[in-house]
């Protein structure tokens, strides 16, 4: 079976200063990555280069063995960013974005955004606006807005950071499960209890190269 | 007439409905809203394109749009009066001295306000908003209506302001409008009009008219604002 994302060879530069030079990795479907590595080491800018918010030199990358250009968006490949971004609107339309962006009519989505809200737990919250939501409510939303689309592989930047007691722990059980239904999961943390799962697969950037 | 009179009789024209000073009104509202109307689109557009795209003489177009901003509205008036006089190179399309004119005058005096407003709206917000979008699947048309949207009260105070000046103009719409009674007189060459005559009293009830809207357009900008501050 073909691993769901490939790369030969990653570097990316800021200036003179060389920030990723990664021989080539593989992810696999069905399992969750924790990359891991120090302030400043690259995991956020790895994680934005894959899912094609920002540039790099790349070589090499394919998602499910079809070649994919740097730069370029893939529709089964969603970022959440650290601190997810809410549309100044309800929590449930901005569940049913990426559905309408994808040219879905409003009644074939409403049972996958019904789906998605009870998934992630936010059904009290479905009318709030963004700004009356907790962190760890707003990083549940954005978790459920982009497992709606039932993409094959989620980019989570640090998806437990700032976040304590239970909405971290809500969270952890959120992304555990995405795995668990199939899909890749990428996520660049520094909490021990995301990267200490059982069955995370661990990277760790060092001086600009994955170790481990 | 003493002042004091033609403050009277201006009260007179403004609550009796004077046919002609309402009239005025009207055209001034007409030109304004529908060179705004004109503006608007290819304003926003080009004020979002400028935030978000780096290519080169990007740099000059913004300082350009900048020194717009500040453009006497008589000279403005000035260039259009050449292009559409007789003589002009336009002067075949017979808009001088036309409501079209002034409408096309004020499009041209909102367009680089609605530039600059726009630009800042969307260089000022957060770049997760349009990133969020792509990632989510949004094309580029989808998304930056979304960003457009997540900045919306900044881009229609730049509508507003946009108002604001065509409405309160003189200059331009002086040049190109002739200041025809019944056709292109409006609030502003009405009052220069006028009190050129010593004819006050219509001088001051459109002037009272125009500073009711200026008020108006302000509050309406406050409000816009603090509604934006709530997010």
């Amino acid at each position: 079976m073909s691993p769901l994302l490939r790369l030969a060879r990653l570097r990316k530069s800021f200036g003179e200063r060389r920030l990723l030079d990664l021989d080539g990795f593989e992810i696999e479907a069905g399992h969750a990555y924790a990359v891991t590595g120090g302030n400043g080491s690259g995991k956020t800018t790895l994680l934005r280069i894959l899912a094609g918010l920002e540039s790099g030199e790349v070589e090499g990358l394919q998602f499910e063995g079809v070649p994919l250009a740097c730069g370029e968006t893939h529709r089964e490949i969603v970022y959440v960013h650290q601190h997810p971004y809410l549309f100044h609107t309800s929590v449930a339309r901005n569940i049913a974005y990426g559905l309408k962006a994808r040219g879905l009519r409003a009644a074939a989505s409403r049972r996958l955004v019904e789906d998605a809200i009870a998934w992630a737990g936010v059904d009290a919250l479905r009318q709030l606006p963004p700004h009356k939501l907790s962190g760890g409510e707003k990083q549940r939303v954005a978790l459920a807005r982009a497992k709606v689309l039932r993409p094959r592989l989620y980019l989570l930047d640090e998806p437990t950071a700032n976040l304590d007691g239970e909405g971290r722990r809500q969270t952890i059980e959120l992304v555990q499960a995405l795995a668990r239904e199939g899909a890749g999961v990428v996520i660049a943390c520094h909490d021990r209890e995301l990267i200490e799962l059982p069955d995370m697969r661990r990277f760790h950037l060092e001086g600009g190269k994955l170790v481990g | 007439m003493s002042l004091l009179d033609a403050t009277g009789e201006a009260f007179r024209l403004l609550f009796g409905g004077d046919p002609e000073l309402w009239g005025i009104v009207f055209i001034s509202l007409k030109v304004a809203l529908l060179g705004l109307a004109i503006a608007t689109l290819p304003g926003v557009l080009a004020g979002y394109l400028l935030a978000m795209h780096r290519f080169p003489g990007r740099r000059a177009l913004v300082v350009l749009t900048q020194s717009l901003l500040a453009f006497p509205t008589v000279v403005v008036g000035l260039v259009l009066y050449m292009l559409l006089s007789r003589q002009g190179p336009f002067g075949s399309l017979a808009l001088l001295f036309t409501q079209n004119a002034m409408i096309l005058g004020q499009a041209i005096l909102a367009f680089p306000i609605l530039v600059a407003y726009t630009l800042s709206a969307v260089q000022g917000a957060d770049p997760r908003a349009h990133e969020t979008a792509v990632s989510l699947g949004a094309g580029p048309l989808r998304a930056a209506l979304t960003t457009l949207n997540e900045t919306r009260f900044a881009v229609l105070a730049g509508v507003i302001n946009g108002f604001g000046r065509a409405i309160s103009e003189v200059g331009c719409a002086l040049m190109i409008g002739g200041n025809i009674a019944g056709l292109t007189r409006n609030i502003t060459t009405a009052i220069a009009l006028e009190t050129s005559k010593g004819e006050f009293a219509q001088g001051i009830a459109l002037g009272a008219v125009l500073v009711v809207l200026a008020l108006g357009t302000n509050v309406v900008m406050a409000i816009l604002q603090g509604e934006g501050g709530m997010k």
